[in-house]
Parts: structure tokens; C-alpha cells; sequence
């Protein structure tokens, strides 16, 4: 059974300054199960990341809806957690504090979510920083925070938006193991978009590929390496094979995305 | 010389110290050594008698504390109801809509101006005093604070609301924290301000204070009395400057972490 279900949905941005109205996504329709992970490739301007913000409910389709366990949605909520490429803890908060936040927005108080804070703050490895502020941690450790911030929230989808896509190379790496860990072991329906191929492939059960703008969906890849994956999977035949055949399909809409 | 190039804190006091004294010395230069005259400008030396003077014998500290009191007082209470409405007008774009071209239109009209009318409406107690240091001060908070709170990065707003926040969370949670240095400084800004208010209120119809002190002491030409004045605003304005500082690096740590 899916959980969520896109049906129809398109975004046109109206014109800056008299200028012509931009569509950035066309109608679009996409089901994805529960405990899917699916990921979301495409060049950059392609309309990924609208498509997130709408599933978000940060933005609203032009046309179109989006329909999570049977019911419309019509703006954020706790149900979607988000984590977004730029840093977004909030400053005056500490670790601990940041992922807390949204069981304390539902009201309960910092003594009665410990247990489950703590336990976030130790999957995603931050132990001894509990009581750090975000400006003294470097961009990998506030993206585990991120994580582990929406995570604590317990939504019935995570949606991820270029999160690693401000670290070094070698960070990133470790971070997707992270992430891919954390999945197998709690399993939650991923959404993650992302412009990198072999993170696309190494990460989900199955890579949605966009076109360029205006998007819209241009392929679904069913990923069957088995898990655990271990980061030597990325060495293997069948890895290579998909990477080469996503290169493929995204190199054509880049070369449109750069000629546009 | 480098530009932007740090220096050690010594030679920061060193330096800020320096200055002082080198003004000083000119000062002391001009007036001891007889090139400008004792009637427009009193010496160092002359302005140091007539300032213990003026505290032993003209009971000025008690002149020094109607002047703070006024102050604070004109300046929390303006706080009281500049810095919710401004809170209300960053965070609500109709609010902002109302209030922002007669706040704007107000924050011109010079207090000073208002002395007149004030002493009119509430005659020249304390509370005419009160009035001008508060229409002086209320319309600049209300402008700077919304600024601010309007100025929240809507990445951490859009992050809230997908940790479940709800609108009202929104403004308490993020808006209101985000913002919080911001408007500790425009504070801190607008106090200075409150002084230069408090001396023109006093300087018409009033019996104490330190702007009262120095406008009798221009009819007996005590200009050392008028510079002991003046400084003594100055000193003032040091300590409130420096104890704000202070305790917005404390209430705000995470920012200087």
C-alpha cells in the first residue's frame, strides 16, 4: 500500500518583474510505499527540491495534490521531518535542546523526552556534545544533528534535501553510511534528493531521475543490492552497471539544464 | 600597519587610553598655557575643583540620580511598548502594513520640539520628563526591533514548521530568540540616545538634575562646572554601555561562542 501518493502535481512560479511566468515542475505523479527510501536525482533547477518543499508543505502546488496516509496535505506538519542543505539549527540552542525541539513544541517537557533525545543524539554518534552550541560544531556534526533533530519527532517521512551536499567528500561518504544505517535498522519512508549519482544509487531502494526544467519524472531504477550495504558496494559490478546507466540518463538533461 | 589586522587586548586599553590622554593634554595645552580664555573654556585643573566642589557643597550626586532615574525610567518604559509592537510588526506583515509609515513619519519628529507641548499637557513634574525621553525613544525601538525580527532566516522558520511548530510557536521559538541580540543592542543604541533627551528636558523647566545644574551654571559662567557635567553624562554613558555589553555576551553566549 502507498503512503504517499503525489498525484498531478505541478508548480509554475509567477514571473519577477513582469517577466514570464517560470514552470519549474510539470504535473507529476509518484507513489512511494512505506519504508521506501527512494532518492530524487536530477541537474540542478530541475525541480527536485520543489517537489520536496511541496511534499514538506512549504510550498503549495499550482495544480495537483499530495496525499499522505489517505489524508490532503495542506501545510507542514511534525508527520514530514526535513532536513535541508544549509545548516538550520537554531543558533541559541544547544545540541541537545535542537533535537529536542519538536517533542517540545507537542509539549512535552525536556525530563520526559531525554530518554528518546539522548538516544538520537547516540545513533547519530554526538555523545559529549550534547550541550555544544551549532556554531561550535563543524557542518557534518550539525547535519547529524539535523538528522537526529527529525528523527526525534518520529514523522512517518523523512525528507532530505541535498543534506550532505555542503560537505567534503570523505564526510559525506561517512555520513551517507550513517543515514543508510539508521535506515535499515529503524526503517521510515526516505524521500532524499539529491544532483549526486552514486549517492542516489548507494542510498535508496529506488533512484527517481528528473529532467531538466521544466521537470518531470523520467525514470524509476529499482535498486536490488541487498542490505546491510557496506561501502564496498560501490566497487561492485551491479553498482557500476547503475551508475552508469543513471550517468546516461542524467547526462543528456544536464547538457540540456546547461544549454538552457 | 595591516588592514584588519588583529591586535592583542593590552595594546587595545593601551591604545583607547592613549587617546584620552592626549585630548587631555591638548585641553590642558589651550587653557594653562593662555591661548583660549578662562571665560569660554575652564582648564583641567579648574574643572576638577568645581566638580568636587559641586558634589560636597551643591549636593550634585542627588542632581546625578534624578537624571539616571529619568532616564531609566523614560527608557523602560518605552521599551515596555516599543519592543512587543515591534515584535508584532516583524512577525506580522498587516501589523506592519498599519504601523510602519506612522511609525517612520514619527521617528522624525524631534523630541526635543515636543518640550513645549509637554510642559503644557503635564506641566514641568517628572512626568513631562519621562514623556520626552519616551517619544524620543519609543518610535526608534519599534522601527529597529521590527527590522530585526523581520530579518529571522526563513530556513530556520521553514525548519520549525516541519518540526511541527505552529505559528504561535513560530514567533515564541524562533522569532523571538533569533532576534534577541538584535534588539539587545538596539537597546543598548537607544539608550545613548535617552541622554541626549534628558539634558534638553532638563534644560527647560526643571528644577534638578544634571541639565538643570548646567544651565545655572552658564548664568554664572562656571564653564568648569558645565564640562564636569558634560563628562560625568559621558562616564555614565560608559558604565550603562559597558554593563549592557557585558550582559548581552552573557545572555547571548551561543552567538560568541
Amino acid at each position: 500500500m502507498s503512503e504517499l501518493i503525489v498525484q498531478g502535481v505541478s508548480r509554475t512560479f509567477p514571473g519577477v518583474r513582469g517577466g514570464k511566468p517560470v514552470q519549474a515542475l510539470q504535473p507529476t505523479d509518484l507513489e512511494i510505499a512505506e519504508n521506501d527510501f527512494v532518492t530524487v536525482l536530477g541537474p540542478s533547477g530541475c525541480g527536485k527540491s520543489t517537489l520536496l518543499r511541496i511534499i514538506a508543505g512549504l510550498d503549495q502546488p499550482t495544480a495537483g495534490k499530495v496525499i499522505l496516509d489517505g489524508k490532503e496535505i495542506k501545510g507542514p506538519g511534525a508527520d514530514r521531518g526535513m532536513v535541508f542543505q544549509s545548516y538550520t539549527l537554531f543558533p541559541w540552542l544547544t545540541v541537545r535542546e535542537n533535537v529536542a525541539f519538536g517533542l517540545r513544541e507537542r509539549g512535552i517537557q525536556a525530563a520526559s523526552s531525554k530518554e528518546i533525545v539522548d538516544n538520537y543524539i547516540d545513533k547519530v554518534g554526538l555523545r559529549g556534545f550534547e550541550d555544544h552550541w551549532p556554531k561550535q560544531l563543524s557542518g557534518g556534526m550539525q547535519q547529524r544533528t539535523a538528522i537526529a533533530r527529525a528523527l526525534a519527532n518520529d514523522p512517518k517521512i523523512l525528507l532530505l534535501d541535498e543534506p550532505f551536499g555542503a560537505l567534503d567528500n570523505q564526510t559525506r561518504g561517512l555520513m551517507q553510511e550513517l543515514l543508510l544505517g539508521i535506515w535499515e535498522r529503524e526503517q521510515k519512508t526516505v524521500i532524499f534528493v539529491t544532483h549526486d549519482i552514486e549517492e542516489a544509487v548507494f542510498m535508496a531502494s529506488r533512484v527517481v531521475t528528473m529532467t531538466a526544467r521544466p521537470g518531470r519524472i523520467k525514470s524509476i531504477t529499482p535498486v536490488d543490492i541487498p542490505h546491510p550495504r557496506h561501502y564496498t558496494v560501490k566497487a561492485s559490478p551491479e553498482f557500476s552497471r547503475l551508475r552508469l546507466q543513471l550517468t546516461e540518463e542524467i547526462r543528456s538533461e544536464a547538457i540540456l539544464a546547461a544549454s538552457s | 600597519m595591516r588592514p584588519l589586522q588583529p591586535i592583542s587586548p593590552q595594546a587595545r586599553v593601551l591604545l583607547g587610553i592613549l587617546f584620552f590622554v592626549l585630548f587631555f593634554a591638548g585641553w590642558g595645552l589651550a587653557t594653562l598655557g593662555g591661548f583660549v580664555s578662562p571665560t569660554f573654556l575652564a582648564d583641567p585643573i579648574t574643572m576638577v575643583k568645581d566638580g568636587i566642589y559641586l558634589l560636597t557643597e551643591q549636593g550634585f550626586l542627588g542632581d546625578i540620580g534624578m537624571t539616571v532615574w529619568r532616564v531609566v525610567g523614560g527608557f523602560v518604559l518605552s521599551a515596555i511598548v516599543a519592543v512587543p509592537v515591534g515584535i508584532a510588526m516583524g512577525a506580522y506583515k498587516p501589523v506592519e502594513a498599519l504601523l510602519e509609515p506612522f511609525v517612520s513619519f514619527s521617528r522624525y519628529l524631534p523630541a526635543s520640539a515636543f518640550v513645549p507641548l509637554l510642559i503644557l499637557w503635564a506641566g514641568i513634574g517628572e512626568m513631562q520628563k519621562l514623556l520626552v525621553i519616551f517619544i524620543g525613544s519609543v518610535f526608534q525601538i519599534i522601527l529597529m526591533v521590527a527590522v530585526s525580527v523581520a530579518a529571522t532566516r526563513r530556513d530556520l522558520v521553514e525548519a520549525a514548521y516541519t518540526l511541527g511548530a505552529r505559528d504561535g510557536g513560530i514567533v515564541r521559538r524562533v522569532l523571538i530568540p533569533a532576534s534577541a541580540p538584535d534588539i539587545a543592542e538596539t537597546l543598548r543604541l537607544v539608550l545613548g540616545w535617552a541622554w541626549t533627551y534628558v539634558i534638553v528636558a532638563e534644560l527647560i523647566g526643571a528644577s534638578s538634575g544634571i541639565g538643570y545644574m548646567i544651565i545655572n551654571s552658564q548664568a554664572l559662567m562656571a564653564t568648569g562646572q558645565i564640562i564636569f557635567g558634560i563628562i560625568v553624562i559621558g562616564i555614565i554613558g560608559l558604565i550603562s554601555d559597558f554593563a549592557f555589553k557585558t550582559t548581552n555576551r552573557h545572555l547571548f553566549a551561543w552567538r560568541f561562542a
